[in-house]
């Protein structure tokens, strides 16, 4: 009942910030510009013209799966960069202008004040994935080639706990600092740190979360679901878990004002 | 019935003392006024007896019913800059801080609507609250801190951020709730206090240098001096003054002579004989009242 009415509350406040209506686009555009492009290249380059006289231009032919993997390579760049600024202000935000003191005065538990906000962001960012992959998808089968209905199932589902474990870096964050835009530096610094450090020791880190996309990708071409990216898919999900109990722990011993 | 018992609560920020190991309660049915200068230690004092922060050391005890409940539930508190959220209704934040407070969803509505008709802001409950005036605000404030029919109400400087017209609004408002709860509210204007609390508790630099009822407080705190001012010829009459038995000493501020004296009663007594007697061409006569000012000048300093 509190949850509910914690969670309807921020439903409420996406649907009038427009959240509901410009994350789903901006995503939608990220995940569908790189395969398209790819695929007029050559009938832009002819219509901008330009080239030298007996130029030669010898563009591979792009797998399916290839394609897909330009989507999440924007999704995982821009993308990232959106959803962060997107929810950065959820928790901080309400802490920085004060309102946190009204509501955290009220006779409700910590745990729901975060989960439902998690949650409602979750939404968001869970749908706004489904659509902007499914219109990747559809370009994708339409230019390049098959792409199946379950390989596009497995993306979602796999490249969605990528980016919920985003979300909670944020949650976790905001915990932390009563300032949004630090909030957003510390996220996206983390999964930057992730990356590099991921690449850096890949032979010990081959579950880490940030090699996600890559999973997918070796999953899709192998066609079976590989113990690598299960392995990942768990331990993202662990991670997720850690950091939401400890955004509690933090949450309930720091003080939320002042 | 005591609602509310302190004990040698301190806080501390990093090394700052900002409350020094205060102790205090007070019954249920009062309204107290937690007075003092900017910086005393008044909001940090509300705050830890709101849960918002955590006492450095001490304890707070409320009384209640059962020793499960979430002290929270037993309180409304209005923080001295309250901010809501924007782009919410009025209506809608009543209704949102009403079911936060466990009010059952049948009875929520019928309540927030009530109130809002009751602190006078019921034409602008559909409007965001984006477009509040600061007066509107604090009514609307108010109203999420009672919406649950707490018992004890505390109010952080709720009247010193407003107009003349808005601050007489609020404090109507607060008289009228001092007959259903107990009210604790902080004000560093002393007459916003003396207009509407019983009890007083005077905080100076984290701690407690003066409390107890409003009337005690007067009578210990009772000036014993008579002021005079008279048409003209001050000096005589200043002399002839000091001859009195009564009259301790005399002191000529402007055209005032204030007159200080063992005892009211026979000061009085005697002056206005005498006055009436020789015709003294007075033309203000007053005994002067214990003031919160002269009150909390005399605590601070000692």
């Amino acid at each position: 009942m509190e949850w509910i009415t914690l969670f309807n509350k921020e439903m409420l406040e996406h649907w009038r910030n427009f959240k509901w209506i410009w994350v789903p686009l901006v995503l939608i555009l990220l995940a569908i510009m790189d395969p398209i492009t790819t695929y007029y290249l050559p009938v832009i380059l002819e219509n901008v013209g330009g080239l030298p006289e007996g130029a030669m231009f010898e563009i591979p032919e792009l797998l399916p799966v290839e394609a897909l993997m330009m989507s999440l390579a924007q999704l995982s760049s821009l993308g990232v960069l959106v959803i962060v600024l997107m929810s950065m202000g959820t928790i901080a935000g309400e802490r920085k202008s004060g309102v946190a003191e009204l509501i955290l005065v009220k006779p409700i538990r910590y745990l729901n004040y975060i989960t439902a906000k998690w949650s409602a962001l979750l939404l968001i960012v869970w749908v706004s994935l489904t659509l902007a992959l499914s219109t990747s998808w559809y370009y994708i089968n339409l230019l390049f080639g098959e792409l199946s209905f379950t390989d596009l199932l497995l993306t979602i589902f796999f490249y969605g706990l990528w980016f919920s474990f985003v979300i909670t870096l944020v949650i976790f964050f905001s915990v932390i600092s009563r300032s949004p835009g630090l909030v957003a530096a510390f996220t996206i610094i983390t999964t930057i740190a992730m990356s590099i450090i991921t690449s850096l020791f890949g032979k010990h880190l081959t579950w880490s979360p940030s090699n996600m996309s890559g999973h997918i990708e070796y999953a899709i071409v192998s066609q079976e679901l590989t113990k690598d990216l299960m392995m990942t898919g768990l331990i993202t999900l662990i991670l997720i878990g850690i950091l939401i109990v400890g955004a509690q722990q933090i949450f309930i011993r720091k003080e939320q004002i002042n | 019935m005591t609602l509310l018992a302190v004990n040698n609560l301190t806080k501390y920020y990093g090394k700052t003392l900002a409350v020094n190991n205060i102790s205090f309660e007070f019954e249920s049915g009062r309204c107290v006024a937690l007075i003092g200068p900017n910086g005393a230690g008044k909001t940090t004092t509300l705050q830890m007896l709101a849960g918002l922060l955590k006492p450095t050391e001490g304890t707070i005890q409320f009384q209640q019913d059962n020793k499960k409940d979430d002290i929270r539930s037993l309180i409304g508190y209005l923080p001295q800059f309250p901010a809501f959220y924007p782009w919410m209704t009025g209506r809608e934040f009543l209704i949102y801080s009403g079911k936060l407070s466990k009010i059952p969803a049948s009875e929520v509505e019928k309540r927030a609507d009530k109130l809002l008709e009751r602190v006078g802001i019921s034409e602008a409950k559909n409007r965001r609250i984006s477009t509040y005036s600061g007066g509107m605000k604090q009514r609307l404030g108010i109203a999420q801190a009672i919406i649950h029919r707490p018992k004890l109400l505390m109010l952080d400087e709720p009247v010193s951020a407003l107009d003349p017209l808005g601050r007489r609004e609020v404090l109507t408002l607060m008289e009228e709730l001092k007959n259903d709860l107990t009210i604790l509210f902080s004000t560093h204007i002393l007459s916003d206090a003396d207009e509407v609390s019983d009890e007083l508790l005077l905080l100076h630099q984290g701690e407690i240098v003066e409390a107890g009822p409003m009337d005690e407080l007067r009578t210990k705190y009772q000036t014993t001096t008579i002021e005079l001012s008279f048409e003209n010829n001050l000096e005589a009459y200043v002399a002839k003054l000091e001859q009195l038995s009564s009259v301790v000493k005399t002191s000529v501020d402007k055209n005032i002579v204030h007159v200080t004296v063992d005892s009211i009663e026979e000061a009085r007594q005697e002056i206005l004989t005498n006055a009436l007697e020789e015709k003294w061409p007075l033309t203000d006569f007053s005994v002067n009242r214990a003031s919160l000012e002269d009150m909390f000048m005399k605590a601070v300093n000692g």
